[in-house]
């Protein structure tokens, strides 16, 4: 699962800022190394969201002295596969700097 | 004297098969209790149609599950075992005994097939993942027509958590969590389906009984270990049978649906001019993910 913030010059569509946070298990191997087969994997790193738990992410973003107006999205993705991303949330909102 | 071979093989074919299928002299179904060997009889005799005559709304619940594509959905993890795992990594041959750390849970039925027809199996799951043109189309065709049954559930799993209380397992008699009877086959009461205890034997780490372990996925020692050490107290049953009468659809991971009612997700955001003097655009957003469900998210 993936938490996205991505904000665009409202004006010419250049990606001013974009940070993803990734929710994920990580398998580890008897020495170490990631591995993807379930027969290989003897550990985990987990950095999952918990059951029950709220993670609370927080971003402070600067924009270019010259920007007027700023497309924000944050999206939430649930990877079904990992090719595959399917969006599950979406808050949208256009900021306004104009005088 | 070939000829006379091949009528009589076919003869004792139709003769077992009529005995795996048939009903009893009181009408009763009857399942195997001793191995398969033919690939036909094995797909036959399992066939959660055969539950459908009487329980048609379960089957057509259970015909949109993943658990009646356990094997088809699940070729390159299981055929990467029985390539890579096996032969290369651990040298071992592909014999029944590797091949049940998969299909245990994918197939638990896999308990009747003899080591040949285990060995069927595996080939199919190979030759899907790595076979080129008809032969891999044939070998995924054969794959869709075995799966997680019904029978898996209702009697070959009931034993596979806690056979010191559930006792042996007869062959024939159908384990269900109601308390109904049935005239087309002995039934028996068995709370352990409505409990999370039930899920974990697969949906966890598996342990083989020689003592490998497998991740394919680690739902319950999440389950276990977070949400009820944090005070989650629903079953696995609760939310993915009972809730919106999923019933035997049970539908988890890839359900877009399911998926957003275990996340709830909310954005503060504000935008402001940061500095002093030199006042530059900014935003500040602050996003909550919050975890609704019994296990970690994601999973597996």
């Amino acid at each position: 699962m993936v938490l996205e913030v991505t904000a665009k010059d409202h004006n010419n569509g250049k990606v001013l800022y974009q940070e993803r946070r990734t929710y994920f298990e990580i398998g580890l191997d008897l020495d170490g190394y990631m591995r993807y087969g379930a027969w290989q994997i003897k550990e985990i790193i987990d950095l999952t969201l918990q059951p029950l738990e709220t993670r609370h992410e927080r971003f402070f973003i600067t924009f270019p002295k010259e920007v007027s107006t700023v497309d924000l999205e944050v999206n939430v993705y649930y990877y079904i596969s990992s090719k595959k991303g399917n969006l599950i949330y979406q808050e949208k909102r256009l900021l306004n700097y104009e005088d | 004297m070939r000829f006379k071979f091949l009528v009589f093989s076919i003869f004792l074919f139709f003769l077992f098969v009529s005995f795996a299928f048939a009903s009893t002299e009181e009408g009763k179904l009857e399942f195997p209790s001793g191995p398969i060997d033919d690939f036909e009889t094995f797909v036959k005799v399992f066939d959660s149609k055969r539950c459908a005559e009487c329980h048609e709304d379960i089957y057509d619940e259970w015909s949109k599950s993943y658990h009646s594509r356990s094997m088809v959905s699940s070729i390159k993890g299981i055929a990467n075992f029985f390539t890579v795992g096996v032969p290369k990594e651990w040298e071992k041959e592909l014999n029944k005994q590797e091949i049940i750390k998969c299909l245990d849970c994918h197939l638990p039925q896999i308990k009747f097939a003899t080591e040949r027809l285990a060995k069927e199996i595996a080939d199919y799951m190979i030759k899907a993942k790595i076979g080129k043109g008809k032969e891999k189309e044939k070998a995924i065709e054969q794959l869709k027509r075995i799966n997680l049954s019904c029978y898996g559930c209702h009697n070959i799993k009931i034993a596979g958590t806690a056979p010191g209380i559930t006792g042996k397992i007869e062959s024939g008699v159908i384990y269900t969590a109601g308390e109904g009877e049935s005239d087309a086959h002995e039934t028996e009461h068995t709370p352990i389906l409505k409990r999370s205890f039930f899920c974990v034997q697969c949906h966890g780490v598996y342990i083989a009984p020689d003592g490998e372990s497998t991740y394919c996925n680690t739902l319950s020692g999440s389950y276990v270990h977070s949400y009820i050490g944090q005070g989650g107290r629903k079953t696995c049953q609760e939310c993915h049978m009972y809730r919106k009468n999923r019933g035997h659809r049970m539908p988890g991971g890839h359900d877009l649906e399911i998926v957003k009612e275990g996340i709830e997700f909310q954005a503060e955001i504000r935008a402001f001019r940061y500095g002093i003097g030199k006042w530059i655009p900014a935003v500040n957003v602050e996003a909550f993910l919050t975890n609704k469900a019994g296990h970690r998210i994601p999973d597996g």
